[in-house]
């Protein structure tokens, strides 16, 4: 048992890295260098961060409060929020996308929300609305186990010590959730640059204006344009080694996925 | 003067009902009673934490049972004392002076004089997972003792030190006590702190006050047989009483005694081993009570050895050491047993009081 089980780990760990490897090391490293100075790339670079990181803080900013009351709230109806609120994490993000599309496209509140400016049907606004739909559950699922894994009495001496409500928050145990708050934002932003699911659905994949890392992967993909769509992958992964590592340095206890 | 008017308050699974209570100023007031019986719902009311369902707190006369926790100048010690962690001991202790907007000067001032006061000024720059029990025990008093509360609650504050440790910090809470002037309120499960420490004491049972009063007197007179039973008192006797002159003629188990007392019906007797006397002989005495019996255990505790008989019911006594080996007592042997009528103390047995102790 032990012989066998070992050798399908190392098996597995071989087959990981060659194929990442290979893809990494598909270009000569010239053309690579070249594939990622291309405007279109550089721009795929811009836009995926920026819209990663205005999701990221959207979910950050709702995030936090919803996963407090699911913790030390009690409401009616706490149990089917808590379903509903997780269901997009099994959602194919496709399905999210549809969903999405639907809900602006044809719902009289999506076109009051387009005459008012805020167009998100293939536009980079769809981006963020796209990434924030599908990385909320992540990011609420994280703070929740944060808070979950911290006392009330915590906030009961706060308070006794003079903090209000908001203070005993803000000075304990938000700092005392610090670790999973920081894994939460690796990983939601880490998955807003790689989501592509629902952001080809509601932001489309219009080149050089929808365009993000793994929107242009496929599109030069599909237009045999294989260099450029390996310089696009290559960045996607080290994009998420270095969450990766970021999340294990942090916290080992917090458990992401 | 703190005075709790006809509290009820229910949590979950824990409740506490129609409780009231008076505690004057200075004085150190303890509450035992079993896991489950509301003990921590009831303290942390009276920080304000929850809102009560129905009733009054009052302090010094004034309604304080809308106030905000943080403007009732209680102070709070839980039973895993509850330090931040993200700060260092000296943040802990300066975090209720900070919330003040107490200036940094003074505050640094504070928090050195409260380090002193309880031996942990060595240990100022120091985050608390790096502590032992006690010394976390002492930064969260010296965290509440800082802005010098009103009251003080401690939550079971010494269940998880070692008996030593506790016995120390016990000491240094009278003292403390004695040098502030601090009124506290203390949850416990250990007898020892109850006769070292309370001025007075309370049982809880099930979300409600069984008996207050002084822990001698308590322990002379369980109102309760669950509050004899709770207290550990040796000698629980259930019975019928009848009318024998001025005493209560008490049979149980085929045996008859008498007691000072004048509760007639299905009772309950308690009686301290401390107040029995083993002889060999039947005891000539002003003891109204001589039982003969027999052996059954003899247990050494420490210096002194239980000797558990059987008089018709199971009887404990407590001998010295050097008694006991005087007296050559063995199992099976036959003794007598003598106590004074004063020394049973008499409760009515309750008809919905559950028989789980036989």
């Amino acid at each position: 048992m032990r012989k066998v089980s070992l050798a399908i780990t190392v098996l597995l760990f071989l087959a990981i890295s060659v194929t990442l490897l290979g893809l990494v090391l598909y270009s000569p490293l010239p053309v690579l260098a070249a594939s990622m100075a291309n405007p279109e790339i550089q721009f795929a670079i811009v836009l995926s961060i920026v819209t990663g990181i205005a999701s990221t803080v959207i979910c950050i900013a709702v995030a936090i409060p919803v996963a407090y009351a699911l913790v030390r709230y009690s409401f009616p109806g706490k149990r089917m929020a808590t379903l509903v609120l997780t269901l997009p994490l099994t959602l194919p993000p496709l399905v999210a996308g549809i969903a999405l599309l639907l809900f602006f496209g044809t719902t009289p509140w999506g076109k009051a929300l387009e005459s008012a400016g805020f167009a998100v049907i293939f536009t980079p606004l769809g981006i963020v609305v796209a990434q924030v739909f599908v990385n909320l559950p992540y990011m609420v699922r994280i703070m929740r186990s944060a808070f979950a894994s911290i006392n009330p009495r915590f906030e009961h001496v706060a308070k006794t010590l003079g903090c209000t409500e908001s203070g005993a928050f803000f000075q304990v145990t938000l700092p005392m959730a610090r670790h999973g708050l920081l894994a939460g934002t690796v990983v939601t932003w880490s998955k807003a640059m790689g989501e592509f699911g629902a952001v080809l659905m509601l932001a489309g994949a219009t080149t050089m204006r929808t365009e993000t890392l793994p929107i242009a992967l496929y599109l030069n993909i599909s237009t045999g344009d294989v260099d450029l769509a390996v310089a696009a992958a290559t960045i996607l992964i080290l994009i998420s080694l270095a969450a990766l590592c970021c999340v294990e340095y942090l916290d080992r206890d917090v458990n992401v996925f | 003067m703190l005075s709790i008017e006809s509290l009820s308050i229910r949590l979950g699974e824990f409740s506490v009902q129609d409780i009231s209570l008076t505690i004057p100023d200075g004085e150190y007031f303890i509450i035992i009673g079993p896991t489950g019986a509301g003990k921590t719902v009831l303290l942390e009311t009276i920080a304000g934490i929850h809102p009560p369902e129905s009733g009054r707190i009052l302090l010094d006369g004034k309604d304080i049972t809308a106030l905000e926790p943080r403007d009732r100048n209680i102070g709070m010690v839980y039973q895993d004392y509850m330090l931040f962690p993200h700060l260092t001991v000296a943040e802990n202790i300066a975090f209720g002076l900070r919330q003040r907007r107490v200036l940094k000067r003074e505050q640094e001032d504070a928090v050195r004089e409260m380090g002193q006061l309880l031996g942990i000024s060595h240990l100022l720059d120091r985050y608390p997972v790096t502590l032992s029990g006690g010394e976390q025990q002492r930064v969260a008093l010296a965290r509440a003792m800082v802005l010098k509360p009103r009251i003080l609650l401690l939550d079971e504050p010494m269940s998880a030190l070692d008996s030593r440790t506790r016995e120390r910090i016990s000491r240094e809470l009278s003292d403390i006590r004695r040098a502030t002037g601090t009124t506290i309120v203390q949850i416990t499960h250990h007898f020892e702190e109850v006769h070292t420490l309370a001025d007075r004491i309370a049982i809880m049972q099930d979300g409600t006050v069984v008996q207050v009063g002084e822990p001698s007197e308590v322990f002379l007179h369980p109102a309760t047989t669950f509050a004899a039973e709770f207290l550990c008192i040796g000698n629980i006797i259930r019975g019928t009483s009848s009318r024998q002159g001025r005493l209560a003629r008490i049979e149980a188990g085929g045996q008859v005694f008498y007691a000072a007392s004048d509760i007639t019906g299905s009772v309950v007797a308690t009686l301290h081993p401390e107040d029995v006397i083993i002889s060999l002989e039947p005891f000539v005495s002003s003891a109204r009570n001589c039982l003969p019996g027999t052996v059954t255990e003899i247990v050494p505790v420490g210096s002194v050895v239980r000797i558990i008989l059987d008089v018709g019911f199971p009887l404990t006594a407590i001998l010295t050491r050097e008694s006991c080996s005087d007296m050559m007592l063995t199992n099976a042997g036959r003794v007598y047993a003598t106590f004074k009528a004063s020394a049973v103390h008499v409760i009515p047995a309750a008809a919905q009081e559950p028989e789980d102790r036989d």
